[in-house]
């Protein structure tokens, strides 16, 4: 971030050039949110922050602005809110940002949103007024310059704003001049889609370094054969690679002993993405990792030992 | 360019014609695109003639019409079949949403309470690739994006309608709305700016679009 003002712990982290580690809270279709708060808790002391996701999959659940905050002032760990541009139109956005401010959000990542038709409420209208880019520049003109569409906010927000990137993306060229805009609009950090393929990495991160926006590389580590196998099969543009099911599987079927499954797949994530991280950092082409294995806060100790590498 | 029906379910328009009362009818088909979709024309003429009077309706004229959408055309249509408009419980309308309220227009002088009812469903402003094959191409957002999109709409190739795509749902080209089947507007944009040597204009950062002039009853009157 550069020489520009900072908000954040998060914000304060990139631009100190420390490596960052950010986590991921999923909230459920729920009013109660202990669970998303006691997992909070558990990752809290080894992350900079985490991100909280707006009904991914286009599958509704608690609106990501409302438990962000309460995050933040239950656990005193710092969210980074995610807002898609899927739900609400350019002006209910601007209320949104401003409102989001108010309730102490600082780091915003800028995202399209999976279609509603691939949820449980297909028959919403999808409104896609701004798209992940141009959200970005309405973040940065309300922050940097005070004003919504040149009209002034008295007192505006402060905020950082990040966007996506999917280094799985075919054709790759049309992704790096996607990030390319993004960085136009004036992103802050790119959060990436979870990879599995070092080559492919690489070659994007390479891709997109000429923009000079600090990259957080999405891992997903897998707590379980199951947990691999869904995470495989429904989430868009992220395939896990056979080999790698076929060890998962394994440790189901070979180890009988839950405790010593659990060890043994926590040993696997962390043999392959130790040499992983260590090869695109000795490559200084990320300025972190962004870990968006839910329900799996136990992986964090070992992933810190990951990064530190 | 041809406006796109589908047939309504034929219950869903008897039970909206025995709702309101109706008895006796005049049909009107449209022989234009409706007759292309096979929603009209001649053929639905007969057909909802048919339907209608094994249902106990009277039909007591059907015309097919060139242009049920030109309010000119319907004024000296309707103008010629005037004693069965003036009888008739209801007018039934064999066309796109344009015809129906055309019709409406055209009454509403002198039958401003004569009920017009329509058989289809319109889907879209679409290209014919062949006839059953109709692709929506084209949303009339009255802000064509064509000259700098390589000829390719990205507001309805993108089930997103995004300015600044692919997004993340983009699977190989695909797009996640129907289930990677079909492919992704902002790929095939690529492709073809790519194609044609003018991906700078893939790389510009676009406006959201501007809906402050898309504001109901658009019109355009030159003179």
């Amino acid at each position: 971030m550069g020489e520009k003002k900072i908000y954040s712990k998060l914000g304060e982290v990139i631009a100190k050039g420390d490596f960052v580690l950010t986590g991921e809270l999923e909230p459920e279709k729920t009013c109660d949110l202990s669970h998303t708060i006691q997992e909070a808790k558990e990752m809290a002391p080894y992350v900079v922050a985490a991100n909280v996701t707006d009904s991914p999959l286009g599958i509704v659940t608690i609106n990501s602005m409302a438990v962000s905050h309460i995050i933040q002032k239950e656990t005193g760990l710092e969210c980074v809110w995610q807002l898609t541009v899927r739900d609400v139109n350019k002006l209910g956005i601007a209320g949104m940002i401003m409102g989001g401010h108010a309730l102490g959000l600082r780091n915003i990542l800028s995202l399209t949103g999976d279609h509603p038709n691939m949820g449980d409420m297909p028959e919403s209208k999808p409104v896609f007024d701004l798209d992940s880019a141009t959200l970005i520049k309405l973040v940065r003109e309300m922050v940097d310059k005070g004003s919504i569409n040149g009209h002034e906010i008295e007192h505006p927000p402060t905020l950082h704003v990040g966007g996506a990137a999917n280094p799985n993306a075919d054709p790759m060229e049309a992704e790096i001049l996607k990030i390319g805009r993004k960085a136009e609009a004036g992103a802050e950090f790119i959060q990436t889609q979870v990879v599995y393929d070092i080559d492919r990495t690489i070659e994007f991160l390479k891709g997109i370094q000429k923009y000079k926006v600090p990259v957080m590389l999405g891992i997903f580590p897998m707590k379980s054969y199951g947990m691999a196998k869904g995470f495989d099969m429904f989430v868009p543009g992220v395939d896990v690679p056979k080999d790698i099911l076929a060890k998962w599987k394994s440790v189901k079927t070979d180890i009988t002993d839950k405790k010593e499954q659990k060890n043994v797949y926590d040993q696997l994530n962390y043999e392959f993405f130790k040499p992983f991280i260590s090869e695109l950092k000795s490559k200084n082409l990320l300025a972190g990792v962004h870990c968006m294995a839910v329900h799996y806060t136990r992986i964090f100790p070992k992933l810190v030992e990951v990064i530190g590498a | 360019m041809v406006v796109i029906t589908t047939k309504k379910p034929v219950d869903e328009v008897l039970n909206i014609l025995k709702e309101n009362d109706v008895k006796s009818l005049v049909v009107v088909s449209c022989g234009v695109c409706a007759a292309l979709c096979q929603t009209g024309g001649t053929e639905g003429l007969k057909e909802w003639t048919e339907i209608l009077e094994n249902e106990g309706f009277e039909v007591l004229t059907g015309i097919v019409s060139d242009d049920v959408c030109d309010n000119r055309v319907m004024m000296k249509d309707l103008r010629k079949i005037d004693d069965s408009v003036k009888e008739a419980d209801a007018i039934l309308t064999l066309s796109c949403g344009l015809g129906v309220q055309s019709i409406v227009q055209v009454l509403s002088k002198k039958y401003p309470n004569k009920k017009v009812f329509v058989t289809n469903n319109t889907e879209f402003m679409g290209m014919t690739e062949r006839i059953g094959r109709f692709r929506m191409r084209c949303l009339g957002c009255g802000d064509c994006l064509l000259n700098e999109t390589g000829g390719i709409c990205p507001i309805t190739t993108c089930a997103k309608a995004l300015m600044n795509g692919p997004c993340g749902g983009m699977v190989d080209g695909k797009c996640e709305v129907g289930n990677y089947e079909r492919d992704c507007g902002w790929v095939l944009i690529f492709n073809r700016l790519k194609a044609i040597g003018r991906l700078d204009l893939f790389s510009k950062l676009r406006e959201p679009r501007n809906w402050s002039d898309s504001g109901h009853q658009r019109e355009v009157i030159f003179r």
